[in-house]
């Protein structure tokens, strides 16, 4: 028995949900460590329960233990009273598989998936006991600090803080990078040497090699790079999805976890183009798995965890060209096995009667929809190409269908917007109410029950919108007020967000390398976990902007310039900055753009792919 | 549809599964195993299985009781056994497969061993004696209707008690069932409060389940 298993053992039993600290679950990766070569540690910067729900970590964790020499484990943050545990009692940050201390790792690799975790990395880093700053780490061909996720398509505000990004799917460059890295470990090569090479991989951005300088008005004057590292670094893309590597098993956890099932990836990549969502950007070219692989892939994850859930991963699951059969086939299985279905992401356009009722097959809850915009203007602003009668029709068909709770989403800040478009929620919810009370077959017994729920917009790198300011606390507490005073009926529940969270998040989403000296401090002063509204300390934001010269008004409330150099303009998502300078412009006229199915509007993922999306 | 009452051992990493966990852990493990359980009726079918005593978070055991049906008469009880051992997480393993001898409320009393770790082994020795010799052991227990003091001492039967290098090593009977539960840490905070000598329990581990007359529950 190691010592630090003792050392974690006898506290265990003092902290909430203990087996989430300890591993052993079923499906996790043991290896023999004297017979592996490199040694990986896959951290998330939060909780095991929000960590484990994650279905990139399930991706690559199971690719990475395919190949014998390497070993992928798990990592996350421990809540704050196992923390404290661990740092008065000298427990390191340890991976769950082993129970090794992650600093003696090769590669320590996380997943950026929300701004608001970037403290917890530094978080983790520290109780680690690897040098938070990339500079302070040793010369040795070791502990090379790794990320990869979504943020990553701004990862400046972290560029102090990490060795390199790994831009795009991480299916096929995580092991060329680990290759390379074995390669170099046998050949005795240090720190510096492997980071020069590594830059050289497709898709891989060491943030160092990078060196920015600021015009008198704070915004960017040029970027020069060094050490042979390329000027734009591409992200990678798996090019035949149907076939890439999909997990056949999960870690099953012992503790309930926030997505609990069987996930199974239907697509990537986004055919709609609403102009707020970076997703639907940066996933692009829009890619299916067929049925049979879908199919396949659902039996095989049942059988080999367990689980009686399974639900189906992307961006927008009804635009999969096979929607009805592959519906049909999956339907005909989990029944038979007492599987249930869950259906995310569908759009309420092509929301048709027979896909409701294969649904309802499986669950009746409630239904949610992602209106985003209040009204008809400004849904076509955003390219939310959704109308009314669209709304209308898709709430007759579910009140037809037995429901009566419709809960739907908009955004608060929006592009163009004016009073009249917040008004305007109110109004459609109070229209929905009247066709619910005008349907005959109506659901007896209880009432129709709208929930509106409101975040504010926030304007993200990679989008049209990637030029927008964010409207101002002021601005958006007089909007949440009007709202409220909108709203007369009882059968209506309106909830925000705070706005002060979506400000730090604006901040993050396009900030640049001055900000890592910014996050330090906030996570110096105690900032953590800023995702949980418990923890969020903004007062303790704004003193380390303060401190660190940042005015947040310049990264949240300024009109970035079509012109200017933006922090991420060296990364190259395959989306052209021309595109998103012209959608922004079309966007201004609430002018809408079709789909990609209906008409290629030339965002240049094609080019760049080499070959036509449909 | 056949009664089915398997024993198994809960240890090592396991022993971090608590009993809500262990349900949902249970409820996997058995749609792994593929084996014909049998499904409840009505409106909201789930498969049928009930662990026969709650064990306590960070406690091992060797002999846990697990009840269920399966639909398949001719299914031996070592295939039972191996189909489910094939899938159980780490730490967890079927010791025994039998058919269904008594019912649940046959279980009297469990035996727990365990040691407490001191660096004073004579002293603590001392005071666990003069503990279990006292008259009456009172301590405050929590039920659903609030803190209860409860006397201990008639139910307790202490199987022995030896010293060791660094601890004190106990084994005891006591209650356990559908009636009156009492576990070891009552025992150990008792213990706490009359003596001033630091020490840790460790190591706590239920080693049979029993009926009224000490023979095993079947």
């Amino acid at each position: 028995m190691s010592t630090l298993k003792e050392k974690i053992e006898k506290h265990l039993l003092e902290v909430q949900k203990p087996s989430r600290y300890i591993g052993g679950e079923v499906g996790s990766v043991i290896k023999d460590k004297s017979k592996v070569d490199v040694r990986f540690a896959f951290c998330f910067p939060d909780t095991y329960d929000i960590g484990m729900s994650h279905l990139g970590m399930k991706i690559l964790y199971s690719l990475t233990n395919e190949r014998e020499n390497y070993w992928c484990e798990r990592c996350f943050a421990p809540g704050l009273d196992f923390e404290e545990i661990m740092r008065k009692n000298d427990i390191p940050l340890y991976a769950l598989e082993s129970l090794d201390p992650i600093k003696d790792f090769d590669f320590i690799g996380f997943t950026l998936q929300y701004e608001l975790s970037y403290t917890g990395v530094l978080n983790m880093l520290d109780l680690a006991g690897i040098p938070v700053f990339s500079k302070d780490r040793t010369e040795e061909l070791t502990q090379i600090v790794v990320a990869g996720g979504p943020c990553v398509c701004n990862p400046e505000p972290l560029a102090d803080f990490f060795d390199i990004f790994i831009l795009g799917e991480g299916e096929e460059v995580n092991l060329e990078l680990m290759d390379l890295y074995w390669e170099m470990k046998q050949q005795g090569a240090k720190r510096m040497d492997f980071l020069r090479r590594a830059a050289q991989i497709p898709g891989v951005y060491v943030p160092q090699f990078y060196h920015f300088f600021y015009k008198e008005d704070g915004t960017i004057d040029r970027m020069e790079v060094t050490d042979g590292a390329p000027e734009k670094i591409t992200k990678r893309i798996i090019k035949d999805f149907d076939k890439v590597y999909y997990p056949d098993n999960f870690v099953v956890p012992f503790t309930e976890i926030v997505h609990d099932r069987v996930s199974v990836e239907v697509l990537r990549g986004c055919i709609r183009g609403c102009r707020f969502c970076q997703a639907g950007f940066i996933y692009r070219p829009f890619r299916e798995k067929s049925t049979d692989t879908i199919v396949s892939e659902t039996k095989s994850l049942c059988e080999n965890t367990g689980y009686d859930e399974v639900s189906l991963a992307s961006l927008s699951t009804s635009d999969h060209s096979e929607i009805d059969p592959m519906l049909t086939r999956l339907i005909k299985y989990t029944e038979g096995e007492r599987v249930n279905l869950s259906l995310p992401s569908l759009r309420v356009d092509n929301f048709s009667e027979s896909l409701l009722n294969k649904i309802k097959k499986v669950r009746k809850s409630g239904l949610t929809f992602a209106a985003e915009g209040g009204t008809q203007r400004l849904r076509d602003v955003i390219n939310k190409n959704v109308s009314e009668e669209e709304i209308m029709s898709t709430c007759r068909i579910a009140f037809e269908g037995g429901y009566s709770a419709v809960k739907l989403y908009f955004m608060m800040g929006l592009p163009t917007e004016t009073d009249e478009d917040i008004v305007g929620i109110a109004e459609l919810a109070q229209r929905i109410i009247d066709l619910f009370y005008s349907i005959e077959d109506r659901p007896r017994g209880k009432g129709v029950q709208i929930s509106i729920s409101c975040a504010t917009f926030v304007p993200k790198p990679f989008t049209p919108f990637q030029f927008e300011p964010q409207d101002t606390r002021e601005m958006i507490e007089h909007k949440q007020k009007l709202l409220m005073d909108s709203v007369t009926s009882r059968k209506v529940k309106v909830s925000y967000h705070d706005p002060n969270v979506s400000m730090l998040e604006v901040i993050l989403a396009k900030g640049d390398r001055r900000l890592c000296k910014s996050i330090y401090t906030a996570w110096k002063k105690g900032c953590k976990f800023d995702s949980w509204s418990e923890h969020f300390r903004f007062d303790l934001w704004l003193e380390a902007f303060a401190e660190c010269g940042i005015d947040p008004a310049f990264y949240a409330n300024r009109r970035f310039d079509y012109d200017e150099i933006l922090p991420w303009d060296h990364l190259d998502y395959l989306v052209s900055k021309e595109f998103f300078i012209r959608e922004n412009k079309t966007a201004h006229k609430a002018v809408t753009t079709p789909n990609c199915r209906e008409r290629c509007s030339g965002c240049g993922v094609n080019k760049a792919v080499g070959r036509d999306c449909f | 549809m056949i009664r089915v009452r398997a024993t198994f051992e809960k240890k090592g990493r396991a022993k971090y599964i608590s009993h809500l966990d262990l349900n949902r852990c249970m409820l996997r493990t058995f749609r792994r195993s593929r084996l014909p359980i049998w499904y409840t009726e009505g409106f909201n079918p789930h498969p049928y299985y009930s662990f026969a005593l709650a064990l306590s978070l960070g406690y091992e055991s060797s002999c846990e009781i697990l009840d269920f049906n399966l639909t398949d008469d001719d299914i031996s009880m070592e295939q039972i056994r191996d189909q489910l051992n094939a899938v159980m997480p780490e730490g967890m393993s079927i010791v025994s497969v039998a058919l269904q001898e008594q019912k649940i409320t046959a279980i009297a009393k469990a035996k727990y061993e365990f040691s407490l770790k001191t660096e004073d082994v004579d002293g603590l020795f001392e005071a666990v004696c003069q503990l279990t010799a006292a008259p009456e052991i009172l301590i405050e227990k929590k039920t659903k209707k609030g803190m209860k003091t409860v006397d201990i001492k008639p139910d307790l039967e202490v199987l022995s008690c030896e010293k060791s290098d660094h601890s004190v090593d106990m084994t005891m009977y006591l209650p356990a069932g559908t009636q009156t539960n009492y576990n070891p840490s009552l025992f150990i905070e008792a213990l706490k409060r009359v003596t001033e000598i630091p020490f840790e329990s460790e190591n706590i581990r239920r080693t049979a389940i029993l009926c009224a007359d000490n023979t095993p529950f079947k």
